[in-house]
């Protein structure tokens, strides 16, 4: 069952599936990044997308109506594109003029046009179908598949993978990828993109040198809720052909921290929106063990939270570091601090991972019949949580402090290796002896310790 | 601590003339009474032997007084902001009737649809023709116009053959009372001449002469004799529709519509138990944002502290059956309040010490608990032979005592009154209230000023906790008396509308509380009466957010009476220079 599971994950398919998953989460959350750029987060990302979907749904449908069958059907899923970016680029527009020109508050506003669009489009879809569930009466139409042409497949080595991942994957992806590119060219190559930074860093400052806050300001909503836009039409029309009611699924509030998590930047935007596809992924796959399907469907929102811990930490550490490298000045040993930097990051993910240990341990003992009954389940649980526990606390020293690395490091070290050793040879048994797999998890443990810094301080010593 | 004294109400503002405040107590006090003796007045058809014959009707007494009293604080503590608040939900509400209004465009189209039927009532024998269709006396049509049809049938013709000098008289009538078909019928002869039409039928054929007949939107020729022997053919069809007559009838279907959602709730004891009962759940999660966002903490986090607080409530209600009410209640009510503020600890903890952006945790929270409430119910707590996810009937003990017959209004209005005296004494009278109000309005100052700002944070954040704990306490053993899937049904959003109209004052939170719960057991009636859909009320209440945030919209407005509200929000500079001294 687990090397199904693990099978699963390293294959193009899998790959693929991420990219499918990932794309309408990649697009919100560039819409977020450009707002957030400019000093106006757009909260309102999921009532547009949930807008945009219906729009499209409902135009495509009846495009079929209005223009003749064949006509509708090949301009039906582009005029629903259309209509659904304006609905949205209109809701964009609303939150701008309440927020910029009526000095309304810019998180409450969002609120309200999420609330508007959930309820809008079920109140329409009522309407129109007699069903407040899902449009599956309306005969609505997909976006087009991109087809790889067959001479992809010849590139010797990669070529097969290559062209399994990307074959046959949404124009709507297509279209996310490329607008990271897109929106890193205009972000850092243009002078729009340097006066939407400068708004966001410094309004004042920017106001002072003649840029146009307000209308800066009004474009950043307009562009966000144009990718909001263009994310609710790959919901509604990218692999399904249907809305269903309040279908975005939180994913215009994961969009909202994607951008922190990639340091601001497109690209770190589109890593970090990866990263939450690969667990939307990794629920689907874990789906079909026979464990609660609901432990999977809620690791990509721990993950966030888990994630906006990590980045807070990450944060405080580096902004020591620099004071330190202020403070010293030239007698700053800049190899040894960045050992030490990216140790204590090791030590943060080993305690989330314990973090993770004790949640399931938890999730096992309060619903034991879900894993298998209360006489193995129980236990189990017991277990994991006891080593999550004493994980986490021989961890939490020096992920507190980072000079009690440098004080200690040979302790930090054994508590790396033990860590890192025991969640590896969890992993390991799934392919060797159980004793053969801690043997090799303790060795590629220290090997990982070593590499990133250990032998540094090694030598320091 | 010299401000909290200036932002209660019963304190004159500084140059106000004394007779103003106790104009305000006495507007305050009339409004109170009025909507008292309005809702008591409407629920028993004003008469009194009807409300003494009720029973627990002095239960129902309370309550309504203590509806009035929420209206008196509401005046009192908002003053000229009331007016603002009340303009806010009548626009709303203006623009969900013009909402309403063009979904039921549509609504004269039931004339055009609907199940009707025809028949040829005669004295006289039938010919033996057996090539035509209809017979005399025999009823046809029955499936034209099935309930969803998409397209409605736009005619129909049957042929029969009669003789010359018969009378006969020639039906089309709606298959159902509930079919309100407007139909047409026409005699033609052979040659599609047509002899006779009719468009309507009279009260005494609907009454009298022919038993099928439904109404007057029916149409009958009646007694019509037949010039020759020969085939004849019965057309009918539902009438044309004009356009007067569509826009009449979606603005008397709009009115309907707004009827149930405005008086719906206080026609009856079981629907005023729907509006109450909603209305406590709405105001403690009310309460919890109001409280939160008091500190400029924008937490979401209630709607999982909801489900943690009704979990554990639910597991301590399903593992204690022999443990007398007295004794479980209290305990319950603790441990729902302890789950809630535990789980608001979390986020506050990793807003106050990480920095974590709170919104985006609380969000992610949530999800999180709602997942874990599922899997708890669906593998734990589900007897095995239920058909559907939810827990076992909570025994006797473990539930909420009743205190009006035939509703779900429980002790929980008394422990809501606690709620909301203690949370004013919170924010109001303590030193923490004190500090989550410094750091609402001004985080830099109140750092500055000395406030633990880091530990305020995270302590106002799970005391918002413990009150969204107690509300999913009074969802699972109030309310529905069970666990059951997606207990919330999104509530905890709507607390936010609920916290803002109050304007983060907690005070005012029962009152907006108990109109927006009114309006949310309005949509309910007028789905059912007016099949007007729920989400229309959703969308007003999206409409409310927007206006009663958009602060240019009323410059004019405040302009003229600013010094009077000066500090209405408490987040003006006035407040805190008051703090300083």
């Amino acid at each position: 069952m687990f090397e199904n599971v693990i099978d699963g994950i390293f294959s193009a398919v899998f790959v693929a599936a991420i990219l499918r998953v990932t794309t309408p989460i990649l697009l919100p959350s560039l819409g977020a990044l450009i707002s957030e750029k400019a000093g106006v987060l757009n909260i309102g990302l999921e009532g547009m997308m949930l807008s945009a979907a219906f729009t499209g749904v409902v135009v495509s449908a009846y495009s079929q109506d209005w223009f003749g069958f064949e006509t509708g059907v090949a301009i039906g899923p582009w005029l629903g594109l259309l209509l659904g970016v304006c609905v949205s680029l209109l809701l964009a527009f609303v939150l701008a003029l309440f927020h910029l020109d009526l000095k309304g508050d810019l998180f409450l506003s969002g609120i309200a046009l999420n609330i508007f669009g959930s309820s809008a489009t079920v109140a329409i879809m009522y309407e129109l179908t007699g069903d407040r569930g899902n449009t599956s009466t309306l005969a609505s139409l997909q976006m087009p598949f991109i087809q790889l042409p067959e001479f992809f497949r010849e590139i010797p080595l990669i070529g097969g993978f290559f062209f399994d991942v990307f074959d046959n994957q949404s124009m709507m992806t297509w279209v996310a990828f490329i607008a990271v590119f897109i929106v890193a060219f205009v972000l850092y190559r243009t002078p729009f993109g340097m006066h939407l930074r400068a708004v966001g860093e410094n309004p004042e400052a920017a106001a002072s040198v003649g840029i146009n806050v307000k209308r800066i300001r009004y474009f950043a909503l307009l562009i966000s809720g144009f990718f909001a836009g263009l994310g609710g039409i790959h919901i509604s029309m990218g692999y399904l052909q249907l809305f269903q009611r309040d279908m975005t699924n939180g994913r215009g509030f994961i969009a909202l921290v994607t951008p922190s998590l990639g340091g601001g930047t497109p690209v770190g935007t589109m890593i970090a929106s990866s990263i939450f596809g690969f667990f939307d992924a990794l629920g689907i796959r874990i789906g079909s063990l026979e464990i609660p399907s609901q432990l999977p469907q809620s690791i990509p929102y721990f993950a966030t939270v888990l994630a906006l811990v990590i980045y807070a930490l990450q944060r405080r550490i580096s902004q020591r570091v620099s004071e330190m490298r202020t403070a010293s000045g030239a007698g700053f040993d800049a190899a040894f601090w960045g050992s030490i930097q990216r140790i204590s990051i090791l030590h943060m993910l080993l305690m989330m991972v314990a973090v993770i240990g004790v949640v399931t341990s938890g999730a096992i003992l309060s619903a034991p019949n879900g894993f298998g009954g209360a006489d193995t389940a129980v236990p189990a649980g017991l277990l994991i949580g006891a080593a999550s526990i004493i994980l986490f606390l021989i961890g939490l020293p020096f992920v507190r402090d980072i000079f009690s690395i440098q004080r200690n490091w040979k302790a930090s070290a054994l508590v790396t290796i033990l860590s890192l050793g025991i969640y590896l040879t969890l992993f390991l048994t799934l392919f060797f002896e159980p004793l053969l797999a801690l043997g090799i998890a303790l060795v590629l443990s220290a090997l990982v310790w070593y590499m990133i810094g250990g032998r540094v301080l090694m030598r320091g010593d | 601590m010299t401000d909290t004294r200036k932002e209660a109400p019963d304190q004159p503002l500084s140059g106000a003339p004394l007779l103003r405040k106790h104009l305000l107590l006495i507007v305050g006090g009339a409004a109170g009474l009025i909507v008292t003796l309005f809702v008591m007045n409407t629920l028993f058809d004003g008469s009194l032997e009807k409300m003494t014959g009720t029973t627990d009707w002095r239960n129902i007494l309370l309550v309504n007084a203590l509806v009035g009293a929420c209206i008196f604080l509401f005046v009192v503590e908002l003053r000229r902001g009331a007016i603002r608040v009340l303009l806010t939900v009548i626009v709303a509400l203006l623009l969900g009737f013009l909402v309403t209004f063009v979904f039921n465009l549509d609504a004269a189209d039931r004339f055009a649809r609907g199940e009707f039927r025809v028949q040829v009532v005669s004295d006289a024998e039938p010919t033996a023709n057996d090539d035509v269709d209809l017979r005399f006396n025999r009823v046809r049509g029955g499936d034209f116009n099935k309930p969803n049809v998409v397209e409605p049938l736009s005619e129909v013709a049957w042929t029969f053959a009669g003789a010359d000098g018969d009378l006969v008289s020639l039906l089309a009538y709606a298959k159902n009372r509930r079919s309100e078909v407007d139909l047409l019928v026409e005699l033609r002869d052979d040659a599609g001449t047509v002899l006779a039409a009719a468009t309507s039928a009279t009260e005494t054929q609907v009454e009298e002469k022919f038993d099928d007949l439904v109404s007057v939107k029916d149409a009958v020729i009646e007694g019509y004799e037949l010039p020759a022997d020969g085939v004849y053919t019965l057309y009918a069809k539902p009438e044309e529709i004009a356009t007067g007559t569509v826009l009449s009838e979606a603005l008397s279907q709009s009115q309907l519509a707004f009827e149930a959602l405005l008086l719906g709730p206080i026609e009856r004891v079981n629907r005023w138990g729907v509006w109450i009962q909603d209305a406590i759940t709405l105001i403690l999660l009310g309460m919890s944002f109001a409280i939160v966002f008091r500190a400029q903490q924008f937490s979401l986090g209630a709607e999982g502290q909801l489900y943690f607080g009704a979990l554990v409530s639910g597991i301590i209600a399903l593992n204690s059956p022999h443990v007398p009410g007295v004794i479980l209640i209290p305990f319950i009510i603790l441990a729902s309040g302890t789950a809630g503020f535990v789980y608001g600890l979390i986020p506050g903890a990793l807003k106050a010490y990480l920095g974590a952006n709170e919104l985006v945790s609380t969000l992610m929270l949530n999800v999180v608990a709602t997942r874990f409430f599922e899997m708890v119910l669906n593998f734990q707590l589900k007897p095995p032979d239920a058909g559907y996810v939810a827990s076992a009937k909570f025994t006797e003990n473990a539930v909420l005592p009743v205190i009006v017959d035939k509703t779900q209004v429980t002790v929980a209005v008394f422990l809501l009154v606690v709620v909301v005296f203690l949370s004013w004494l919170l924010i109001r009278r303590t030193p923490l209230g004190y500090e989550i109000r410094i750091i609402g309005s001004n985080l830099r100052f109140a750092n500055y000023g000395g406030v633990n700002s880091r530990r305020t944070i995270m302590l106002v954040m799970a005391i918002g906790g413990i009150v969204a704990g107690l509300a999913g306490m009074h969802l699972a053993n109030g309310i529905h008396r069970q666990l059951i899937l997606n207990i919330s049904f999104a509530l905890a959003f709507e607390g936010v509308v609920v916290a803002l109209l109050a304007r983060l004052n907690v005070l005012v939170v029962p009152f907006t509380g108990l109109l927006y719960a009114y309006l949310r057991a309005g949509a309910q009636f007028m789905e059912r009466d007016a099949n007007v859909s729920f989400e229309v009320v959703r969308m007003i209440q999206a409409i409310i957010i927007l206006l009663i945030t958009a602060e240019a919209l009323v410059t004019f407005f405040q302009a003229r009476q600013k010094r009077a509200d000066i500090d209405e929000t408490g987040h003006t500079v006035e407040s805190l220079e008051g703090a300083d001294g």
